[in-house]
């Protein structure tokens, strides 16, 4: 195989200040391992500015004191497909991004299980004309599927160094940070095309070279500025090359960058053009054509490097482009085997219900008696905190809106770190691939993907994990429906409110009935998420079908390491965002619902009716305590708002509710239960609300009881379908990179929320 | 977009019948012969390592009928059912 340029010497400048290195390779390699082993704790994680791609950088020591910053780009099959991760990969690389200063150098690695086309990014990231090291990873993976590389013979075709890694054992990590400074620019490969398309190259580059030395062109984009000593050397031939290089790029369809501002320049546009209609017309299209002279070139490098661990490799007389590296009669792999039974058409179906149930189930269950104490543990320090204050403003301010705000965000932890946990073994093991493979099928119809499912299942327990764990789906539309019909699983905290209303209005039905209509509201959130998502599908999101292409990677052990960091950055993440909010929303709650106090005439008042009718001192402070709720800006509000949702079969002391339930979704029953004068005493709840009738003031049906039945599946259906959770707007305003979203889930679901209600409402009382 | 697989064809001095990917059964192995789909997802595929020649097996197919899994290059990838079918295969 003829280079046509020669390995450049050029090592890295040890210029003071850090080196930025980038770290690529395709998903699934193993990058992210190595990049832990690198940086240890020494990460940042954000977003890059203006799009929802996951941004890291870490700090590494590198050998000769000499520090770098690593950049883990994301996981990338090819620098030219669009989807965002991928065009962030390539920005990066290409120093086209303002926020990231352009690499010194590139660690790809390579998953030695899976070479050729892992050496796909690879061939394209030579074309850069970057100093690269390749971390060859997975070894043992290979060898355990009976291949065998030497990384000294990859090290003799690539010209580059290659240092074999063994990621989830840290091996080779100090090879490999001293194999940095010694990064290379790789050798130009020739790759093998036909003879056509390089007259076609010679052509549009030469093209180039005339205009670069009339009027000059800059092009960053193939280090064009950049002279090695041996293009010094040979000026001439060395840089016809790099126009060739570019040339191919342009001709080949990429136009990233400064490519555009070339392309579009005069002759170059005319002359591309017509080599373009020229090629098609020998029925050839210079994209594929490109292409498969990459994996050529790959093909061969790999029959050279891949040898059978059991016999050396005799690869025959076959011609190598009908060369496949496996032996025939092969043995299935491990994960293959393991594939059998877990993707088994009824075996693998089982096992799938099995696990998402268990998952479904430890999340309500385990978690639990967790939230329970952790709620106690705050409820003490409260205590301990504010037991020895006098009553008053300030007292109330601790006890009842920080301590009863922080118990709110705190209740959630237990329940999103386990889901987390889950989230994160699912993904990292590889199931999460296969869950997707089995499921595609059925949210595909609506518009979904099969990684939609466990981002669904998430939501029943609280959408914003639901809706973090999105990330996982690439394309752009189908990640989007996802999202928005997320919060239409009923979530954990919408549970006090169900088994408070079934349990009080349909206390007469026996137990299975119950369940039957709770099992009813899940299922109705279901079906209302599948068929927004279909007309989503079928209007907003309409678009081309886009490639649903899913790679089922090999399984591996999730790293305990790996899986833990995961968990506490994303529930440190859950409580910065939704934690914040809810918080704030509650002491909003609190303020609100304490001011304007009542005046003190009517307390005295109060408590010479509770006296005379001799109520006991918890009673007593329960009356005051609704009187003070109806006096505040809540309870004005809730007045305010009866007129609106009177026609819903709502009153304003429900109003109040729903209020309340902005900050999170359960503040409904306590809310409620304050309004209704038992306080703290929830028990008492259900009586006082079945007694309580409609007041006159907003015309008929005055003196009506108002908790019928009707009017409990109404409001049971109001939380089924209403967005109320603050928070998980905030969050999908963080996803979706902008507020458009967002507000139209508010306005969308609410919207639903209402006429669907009215609707019940209305007919239901007159039939 | 038109789609469809040319009939019959020749390598050497033998014809064969080319089909569409999807159509090959379950455990039956063939060679690329084409990609016949709208741009992008031609690139994709290409990328992915579905160039000329190129052997790939069908490995299994979901419960549900669609997507379905296959082996290419020593990896296994999942297309689903309207994808597949951009591609024409020799079977072995």
């Amino acid at each position: 195989m003829a280079i046509c340029c020669e390995a450049s010497d050029s090592t890295l400048p040890l210029t003071t200040g850090a080196l930025t290195i980038a770290l690529a390779g395709n998903p699934n390699s193993g990058k992210t391992t190595i990049f832990n082993a690198l940086t240890g704790m020494r990460q940042k994680v954000g977003n890059y500015p203006g799009i929802t791609v996951e941004r890291k950088v870490g700090r590494c020591r590198l050998p000769e004191g000499v520090d770098a910053h690593i950049i883990d780009l994301p996981g990338a099959y090819s620098l030219i497909s669009r989807s965002p991760d991928e065009v962030v990969a390539m920005e990066v690389l290409r120093g086209l991004r303002p926020d990231t200063p352009k690499p010194d150098a590139v660690i790809v690695v390579v998953d030695a299980s899976n070479l050729q086309r892992n050496l796909y990014l690879v061939s394209q990231i030579i074309e850069l004309g970057t100093p690269m090291v390749i971390a060859l990873n997975m070894m043992d993976v290979a060898m355990r599927r009976g291949v065998a590389i030497l990384p000294a013979e990859l090290e003799a075709e690539l010209g580059i160094p290659v240092i074999p890694v063994v990621g989830h054992k840290r091996e080779g990590i100090a090879e490999l940070k001293a194999a940095i400074l010694k990064a290379r620019i790789a050798p130009m490969p020739d790759w093998p095309l036909p003879q056509s398309m390089r007259e076609e190259l010679t052509v549009v580059g030469g093209a180039l070279a005339i205009i670069d030395s009339a009027e000059g062109l800059e092009c960053e984009a193939a280090g064009l500025k950049r002279a090695t000593p041996q293009e010094a050397a040979h000026p001439n031939q060395l840089r016809l090359d790099r126009y060739r290089a570019v040339a191919e790029r342009l001709l080949v369809g990429d136009r990233a960058g400064d490519l555009t501002a070339i392309a579009n320049r005069d002759p170059v546009g005319s002359v591309l053009s017509s080599a373009h209609e020229r090629m098609t017309q020998d029925g050839m299209d210079p994209m594929q054509v490109e292409i498969e002279a990459h994996y050529r070139w790959i093909e061969l490098i790999s029959a050279r490097c891949l040898h059978d661990v059991d016999e050396l490799a005799a690869m025959g007389n076959e011609p190598p482009s009908l060369l496949s590296h496996e032996p025939p009669a092969r043995k299935p792999t491990v994960s293959e085997r393991v594939d059998m039974v877990l993707v088994h058409r009824v075996w693998g179906l089982l096992i799938f219900a099995l696990i998402m149930g268990s998952l479904f189930v430890s999340i309500f269950w385990l978690a639990t008696p967790i939230m329970h104490a952790m709620e106690s543990a705050v409820a003490w320090l409260g205590h301990l905190v504010t037991g020895e204050m006098d009553d008053g403003p300030l007292k109330a301010l601790l006890s009842n809106g920080v301590f009863d705000g922080v118990g709110a965000v705190v209740v959630f932890v237990p329940q999103i770190a386990m889901l987390f946990l889950f989230l994160s073994i699912l993904e990292d093991s590889g199931y999460l691939a296969r869950a997707a493979f089995l499921m595609d099928r059925l949210l595909a119809r609506v518009g979904l993907h099969g990684k939609s499912f466990i981002p669904l299942l998430s939501s029943f327990a609280c959408a914003i994990p639901g809706i973090m764990a999105t990330r996982t789906i690439e394309n752009r539309r189908e990640r989007l429906a996802t999202i928005l019909i997320a919060p239409f699983m009923s979530c954990s905290a919408r549970l006090p409110v169900y088994l408070l209303l079934i349990g009080v209005f349909f206390a007469q039905f026996s137990a299975w009935t119950r369940a039957g209509i709770m099992l009813g509201l899940y299922g109705m959130g279901i079906v209302v998420a599948a068929g927004c998502a279909w007309i989503f599908k079928k209007s907003l999101l309409k678009g081309a079908a886009t490639a649903f292409i899913l790679e089922l990677p090999t399984y591996k052990f999730p790293q305990f390491s790996q899986v833990s960091r995961q968990v506490v950055v994303n529930t440190w993440e859950f409580l910065r965002r939704a934690g914040t909010i809810i918080f704030a929303l509650s002491m909003l709650m609190w303020a609100m619902a304490y001011y304007p106090r009542l005046p003190e005439a009517q307390v005295q008042k109060i408590q010479a009716t509770a006296r005379t009718n001799a109520l006991s001192a918890p009673a007593t402070s329960n009356l005051l305590g609704a009187a003070q709720l109806e006096h505040s800006f809540a309870g004005r509000l809730g007045h305010a708002i009866e007129p609106a949702i009177r026609p819903l079969g709502y009153d304003w002391k429900i109003g109040v509710g729903l209020i309340g339930a902005f900050a999170a979704r359960e503040v409904f029953v306590s809310t409620i239960a304050i309004t209704y004068a038992v306080g703290d005493n929830e028990d008492a709840l259900p009586d006082a609300m079945r007694h309580d009738t409609y007041s006159a003031r907003y015309g008929p049906p005055a003196g009506r009881p108002i908790w019928t039945p009707l009017v409990a599946i109404s409001v049971l259906i109001w939380f089924v379908l209403a967005m109320q959770c603050m928070s998980t707007l905030a969050v999908v305003r963080r996803e979706t990179s902008g507020w458009r979203w967002p507000l139209f889930m508010l306005v969308y679901m609410n919207t639903l929320a209402y006429t669907l209600c009215l609707l019940l409402y209305q007919i239901g009382s007159r039939v | 977009m038109e789609r469809q697989c040319a009939p019959v064809g020749r390598v050497g001095t033998s014809t064969y019948k080319a089909v569409a990917l999807n159509d090959l059964p379950v455990g039956r192995a063939g060679r690329v012969l084409g990609i016949l789909a709208e741009r992008e997802l031609k690139r994709r595929l290409l990328e992915m390592g579905f160039c000329n020649n190129v052997r790939v097996e069908v490995v299994r197919k979901a419960p549900l009928g669609d997507p379905i899994e296959y082996r290419l290059r020593g990896y296994h990838l999942s297309l689903r059912a309207e994808q597949a079918h951009c591609i024409s295969i020799r079977p072995d």
